[in-house]
């Protein structure tokens, strides 16, 4: 009892003892996936070291811990996050019962007609990410086949998709390149086994580069890239790579999503398409401490560096310079909107390549 | 020892041996068990809501654990009651999005009934290719898992998809919605528990007190024996896997009507594998199995108070994964229990 009622103390006087404190709610995924939570937990920290904040996360088990760990995490932060789509009622749900906090959720859009004063809500055009990744791919594929793998199919995926298949196509249209495309979804964004074996299902269809937008089962994406490159190539050297891919112009690889995820399997990953989800996370800890929070919704694109492709730091050398270009001058066409990447399925079935020509 | 004595016995010491061995783990990462516990407990009892979540855990297990138990007995090893609760609760939806102009004492016990008889057709499946051919239900079980779970995976996103958030189905009528016993917040306790404590009842009295229920034990228990006995094996086969599927049905339908009120693409979320361990852990007693549900929602409620206190929610899985090691294999805690008693 004695021992209870010390703990007890304890608990209530830490609970007293913090100024801010940040706690972030996750979908099933949890920490360690490499890509969405991780990314957006990195904002967290780096926000919330800043300010000097305390941070935690939440990691849900099923949808029905939704709304109780929201509630709890409610009952003891100041700023709430849900991260993660498959949040969105759960989180609409809690936030109306405490008006005093502040909830960001990431990826997630208000349910019609609610808007709540205390939450902010930030998605990102994936399509413009998704666009980098398709106009890299179908520069560099020697098969003529580039791969989609996908997690659950829900808009943020498949928004990814929709861009990924209008880069390719305004790749092949001013080259006059025929690719591609296969698609598979894993349904599911926890088993890097699942993403392993679809990426292996397209590589045997032919598929060179496959781009995974499935988060951690991606991660079994790219030791599937990587496995069938070190066979090619008789090396898991960055030199040896790179040497191989420049040389026979053929390889394997794989397209990382949402953080940079090169680094993950050196040269083998082409590149990343990434969400400035780790900045957004970074803003909405900032502005809750400093008293500009908004409640709504934040749309970030290119134009926002809500969306782009990674700086491709072991890759670049095997990608042609022109290739490089040409994306630096696309951007400039998204930015001024004269470019207009598809974002829905309608769009992407009507979406006609502009005319382009390049400066130089 | 009591027979009874000894299946009341087993699990719970199992329980308590299985915490003191996650405590070592939680040494090990560094955490101080106490304090862990502590928040397990506060998370699964400790307040009106740790109790009305606990409750609201518990319910399916209930009733996929009597699905899975009820199996167990009739000889059958049902692993498909994952399947049956998606297609129970996707039959259930389907038909209650449609029954606003019903009144609640109508569309509430249909609904129930439309996830139930889905559950049950489709388990009826491998009950039937079993009966027939001897396919064995293990296989074809699993199997149909994986055809409910992408079935479902289109249905939400495709014909049945609204709007947009999770993968889900339009809300379902509000007359087919079960009345909360209690709302804390944004949590609501159901009144689901209600009905999958009845069940467990209804499974207790079938096995136990009919003479159908007798049929099937004793298929279960020796098939040729009861066979020679003049019992029909085929007919007892599909009717077992039925009422499994029809209570893992439920399962779904009571999720569906109680707690998110529509359909979402990972609404079972394993709770049909969980059936198995709770089967288990209850020793295939329906009233056991009601216990074994509590004693695992109670857990995995109370784990979320755990991340709090900087304990990851998985030692929770490391303590159930060791509850049923030690009651699959009760005569190791039979031998240690003995040799306590010897050395006195």
């Amino acid at each position: 009892m004695k021992r209870l009622l010390v703990l007890s103390l304890i608990v209530a006087l830490s609970v007293f003892a913090m100024a801010f404190k940040v706690i972030m709610v996750t979908d099933v995924g949890g920490l360690g996936d490499k890509s969405f939570n991780d990314g957006t937990w990195e904002g967290i920290v780096r926000a919330a070291e800043e300010i000097g904040a305390e941070h935690k996360v939440i990691q849900s088990y099923e949808q029905a811990d939704y709304i109780p760990n929201l509630t709890r995490a409610a009952q003891e932060a100041d700023v709430v996050f849900a991260v993660g789509f498959m949040m969105t009622d759960a989180l609409f749900k809690v936030a109306k019962q405490f008006p005093n906090v502040y909830f960001v959720g990431i990826d997630i859009v208000p349910p019609e007609g609610t808007s709540l004063p205390n939450v902010l809500c930030y998605i990102f055009k994936e399509e413009h990410a998704g666009f980098y990744a398709g106009y890299i791919a179908a520069a560099m594929t020697s098969t003529g086949k580039i791969g989609f793998v996908g997690g659950i199919p829900i808009p943020p995926v498949e928004r990814f998709r929709y861009g990924y298949e209008a880069g390719a196509k305004i790749y092949s249209t001013l080259h006059k390149k025929k690719v591609d495309i296969l698609r598979g979804y894993t349904n599911d964004f926890e088993d890097p086994k699942k993403g392993k074996d679809l990426t292996m299902a397209q590589y045997a269809q032919g598929a060179d580069i496959v781009f995974l937008a499935a988060g951690a089962c991606g991660n079994g994406g790219i030791e599937a890239a990587k496995e069938k490159m070190v066979a090619l190539v008789g090396s898991d050297k960055l030199v040896d790579i790179i040497d191989y891919v420049v040389k026979n112009n053929k390889g394997f690889f794989a397209i990382g999503v949402d953080v940079d995820q090169d680094y993950m399997a050196p040269g083998v990953v082409l590149c990343s398409a990434m969400k400035g989800i780790s900045m957004a996370s970074y803003y909405g800890v900032k502005s809750a401490w400093d008293g500009t929070f908004e409640g709504g919704l934040k749309v970030l694109g290119v134009k926002e560096d809500g969306a782009g492709v990674s700086p491709m730091k072991y890759t670049k050398g095997m990608i042609p310079n022109r290739v490089i270009a040409e994306l630096e001058y696309l951007t400039k066409l998204i930015k001024d909107g004269k470019l207009v990447i598809p974002d829905t399925e309608d769009a992407l079935k009507a979406f006609q390549v502009p005319a382009i020509s390049f400066p130089f | 020892m009591n027979q009874r004595v000894w299946s009341f016995l087993v699990p719970l010491l199992s329980v308590i041996v299985a915490l003191i061995i996650a405590s070592f783990v939680i040494l090990m990462i560094g955490k101080n068990p106490i304090t862990a516990y502590a928040a397990l407990v506060r998370g699964a009892l400790g307040s009106k809501m740790a109790i009305a979540s606990t409750i609201v855990k518990t319910t399916p297990l209930i009733l996929t654990g009597l699905a899975v138990g009820f199996g167990f007995r009739a000889g059958l090893f049902n692993i498909g009651a994952e399947g049956q609760m998606i297609m129970g609760a996707m039959a259930a939806t389907a038909f209650a999005i449609n029954v606003g102009w019903m009144p609640a004492v109508l569309a509430i016990p249909l609904t129930m009934l439309v996830g139930m008889l889905a559950g049950a057709g489709y388990a009826s499946i491998a009950g039937f290719l079993k009966a027939k051919t001897g396919a064995h239900e293990v296989v074809t079980t699993i199997m149909l898992n994986w055809i409910a779970d992408y079935f479902s995976s289109y249905v939400v996103t495709v014909p049945m998809g609204v709007g947009f958030g999770t993968p889900k189905s339009p809300e379902i009528a509000s007359s087919a919605k079960l009345p909360p016993l209690m709302v804390v917040q944004a949590t609501e306790l159901t009144s689901g528990i209600i009905v999958a404590v009845l069940a467990a009842v209804f499974i207790k009295i079938l096995l136990d007190k009919t003479s159908k229920g007798y049929e099937l034990k004793a298929a279960g228990f020796n098939p040729y024996a009861a066979e020679y006995g003049g019992i029909k094996l085929a007919e007892n086969i599909v009717l077992a896997m039925a009422i499994s599927g029809a209570l893992a049905g439920l399962a779904g339908t009571l999720e569906v009507m109680g707690v998110h009120h529509r359909f979402l693409g990972t609404l079972s979320g394993g709770k049909g594998f969980d059936g198995i361990s709770i089967a288990l852990i209850g020793q295939n007693n329906p009233i056991g199995i009601i216990f074994a549900a509590l004693l695992m929602g109670a857990l995995r409620n109370g784990s979320n108070e755990m991340q709090f206190v900087g304990v990851p929610k998985h030692i929770i899985m490391i303590v159930q994964a060791i509850i049923i090691f030690l009651v699959a294999a009760d005569r190791i805690v039979r031998t240690i229990f003995l040799r306590k008693k010897v050395a006195k």
